[in-house]
């Protein structure tokens, strides 16, 4: 039990080894089988209050020389971490490998590529394009209208249902089929792009996408928009400010279209799922869970982004025997009053997870963008700062840590006082002014 | 790194390090070590950039990192296997002792001095360490390891000879 208990607090301070949990620490665990609990301030000070549980704190030669502990991190931390976890696909066993089955295979292969490819990109194209083309027409002849609105959105459910056949996809649904209804959000897990073309063509979505280029792009603007899609740019810091005042317009539309948001923000490989954002979860409509998961029996459907390209993703599943896979449409659920958003976004997360099978990781999906450590730096100085308060205090000073404000001063007074050529008294005189006014 | 056209190992490239990273590992370990090293490498250049490495979340919030990263000079796989190996279960305890010491030897000269102790204390203890504490410490702490300038291994070995190294232990995931 206390094994499994340790496991389960290592993981929570992912990057931070050592610590042996006691039931104190239970409480803080940062993901619970609820979902993330922490908000981004809590979580820095648990991170410092480890870092000083963590230190021996036996003697200054010790404390300053033994830096064991930050490389065991450091160096645990190139070995593996949970993060890229999220984004590796698994690579599929050969079962090829002997002289009865290898045969069979290339059969196979000859089948997939030079048959069953050939015919579904034939029917796809002539499909897809007729369908392109009445859509344009609707879309240029007839006055904007409820009926044309309803035309269109079957076209876009048919364009769908052309791709899921070219992928022979087998895709079961379970639950109640969504309705249009007021102030209601769909929010699902996701894997790859056609996650909204599985769900689109059962049941007729809008959805916040990324913007991305070529002929997705031209995919994306001129038939996507007319469902009232919505586009981002996740880089755009002010993007974020506009898609949720545009999010809150959509769903309180009468009989709007159900729009569906990606919480997670990028392509995870079906196995976990990273944090959810809380966007969706903050404009106080009843969010609708929907868990995707993919059977990867014939192929792996998770898009890799960083690996191969969109294109090279479709043919991979065009040339596949079959596309399996399994929708839930869960009950709708609505914030608690003492819930904050965050925390709704996990709860929810963590019905997803349990239907779709997938671990839950406490990382913001958005790292594949940039460096955690560049982004918020507030979390490494304090954990720095436990280290320098421990160090101080064997020099005899006190251990309160000096607000922002007086390190700022502090740091700055140590430079004039430095360029001015003063000496030491100077310097450590406003040090202990610094201290005395924090008490 | 002879590389098969599939980009695998061989049995060459896998004694290889074995034989470099002084037997601390074992056939699977270095299987799944590669497997990462190919991870991480995202362009299959031959090496890990440290931008690569600062990609790793749990990395970048490390206070040493930037030392760290900066250690190993984008490393080869044989480099990235030698670099894990103190960490080893198997490991003896000179060789996580010599780790450290490299590490904290920044200039790399052999010996620790003021101004290696003082670099890393910035990377340690951060802002919040006046100057003055930090030359203050770094003093005390020459004094108390024998009273030298600078220190040597041998000095560092016995300063640290009542440390417990025992957790400085890393897994190595291995697929069954």
């Amino acid at each position: 039990m206390g094994e499994l208990v340790k496991g389960r607090l290592e993981s929570s301070l992912p990057g931070l080894r050592g610590i042996v949990a006691d039931d104190k620490d239970q409480e803080h665990a940062l993901v619970t089988r609820e979902g993330p609990t922490k908000g981004d301030a809590e979580i820095d000070q648990l991170y410092a209050e480890a870092e000083d549980k963590r230190l021996l704190k036996t003697s200054l030669l010790l404390d300053v020389l033994n830096i064991s502990n930050v490389l065991t991190d450091g160096v645990s931390a190139m070995v593996d971490d949970s993060f890229n976890k999220c984004f590796t696909s698994t690579r599929p066993e050969p079962w090829n490998w002997n002289i009865y089955l290898f045969p069979i295979w290339v059969v196979g292969v000859v089948i997939r590529y030079l048959v069953l490819f050939p015919i579904r990109v034939t029917l796809l194209f002539i499909g897809f394009n007729a369908l392109i083309v009445v859509f344009l027409l609707v879309d240029l002849t007839l006055m904007p209208s409820k009926r044309k609105m309803a035309m269109q959105r079957k076209l876009v459910q048919w364009m769908c249902s052309a791709w899921v056949a070219a992928w022979h996809g087998v895709i079961r649904y379970h639950g109640p089929k969504p309705t249009p209804g007021k102030n209601r959000i769909w929010v699902s897990n996701h894997t790859s792009m056609i996650d909204y073309v599985v769900l689109c063509s059962y049941s007729p979505f809008a959805v916040i996408m990324q913007l991305h280029y070529g002929w997705i792009a031209f995919l994306q603007k001129r038939i996507l928009s007319s469902l009232g899609c919505l586009w981002f740019n996740r880089t755009e810091v002010n993007d974020r400010a506009v898609v949720a005042a545009r999010m809150k317009d959509h769903v309180n539309k009468e009989d709007a279209i159900p729009l569906l948001i990606f919480p997670e923000g990028t392509c995870v490989n079906n196995e976990y799922t990273v944090m959810f954002k809380r966007g969706a979860f903050d404009i106080g409509a009843t969010v609708c869970p929907v868990a995707i998961k993919y059977n990867k029996i014939f192929v792996d459907a998770f898009w890799n982004s960083r690996r191969e390209a969109f294109g090279k993703h479709l043919f991979r599943l065009m040339t596949s025997w079959a596309l399996v896979c399994d929708v839930y449409f869960l009950e709708p659920q609505s914030i608690q009053p003492e819930e904050s958003p965050q925390e709704f976004a996990g709860r929810v997360q963590a019905m997803i997870a349990k239907y779709a099978n997938l671990r839950i990781v406490p990382w913001d999906g958005y790292l594949k963008y940039y460096n955690l450590g560049e982004k918020n730096p507030g979390l490494i100085e304090k954990r720095r700062r436990v280290l320098a308060d421990v160090l101080r205090a064997y020099l005899g000073k006190t251990s309160a840590a000096p607000s922002a404000m007086a390190l700022a001063k502090e740091g700055k007074a140590a430079v004039e006082l430095q360029s001015d050529g003063k000496g030491q008294k100077g310097t450590s005189s406003v040090a202990s002014a610094a201290d005395k006014k924090d008490r | 790194m002879g590389q098969a056209a599939s980009g695998g190992l061989t049995q060459g490239d896998v004694d290889e390090v074995i034989a470099a990273s002084k037997g601390v590992f074992n056939q699977a370990e270095i299987e799944s070590l590669y497997k990462r090293f190919r991870a991480l490498d995202r362009g299959h250049k031959g090496y890990i950039s440290p931008e690569e490495f600062l990609s790793i979340p749990e990395l970048s919030i490390n206070p040493v990192a930037q030392r760290l990263v900066r250690c190993c000079e984008c490393p080869n796989f044989t480099t990235f296997v030698k670099m894990v190996a103190p960490f080893s279960p198997r490991a003896s305890r000179e060789d996580k002792l010599v780790f450290m010491f490299t590490v904290y030897d920044v200039d790399g000269d052999g010996f620790i001095s003021r101004e290696d102790m003082s670099m890393m204390l910035k990377q340690l203890a951060g802002s919040s360490l006046s100057e003055e504490d930090r030359q203050d410490i770094i003093s005390r702490v020459l004094a108390q390891a024998g009273g030298a300038e600078r220190l040597d291994f041998p000095a560092f070995k016995s300063a640290l000879s009542s440390a417990d190294l025992g957790n400085m232990v890393v897994e190595i995931p291995v697929d069954l």
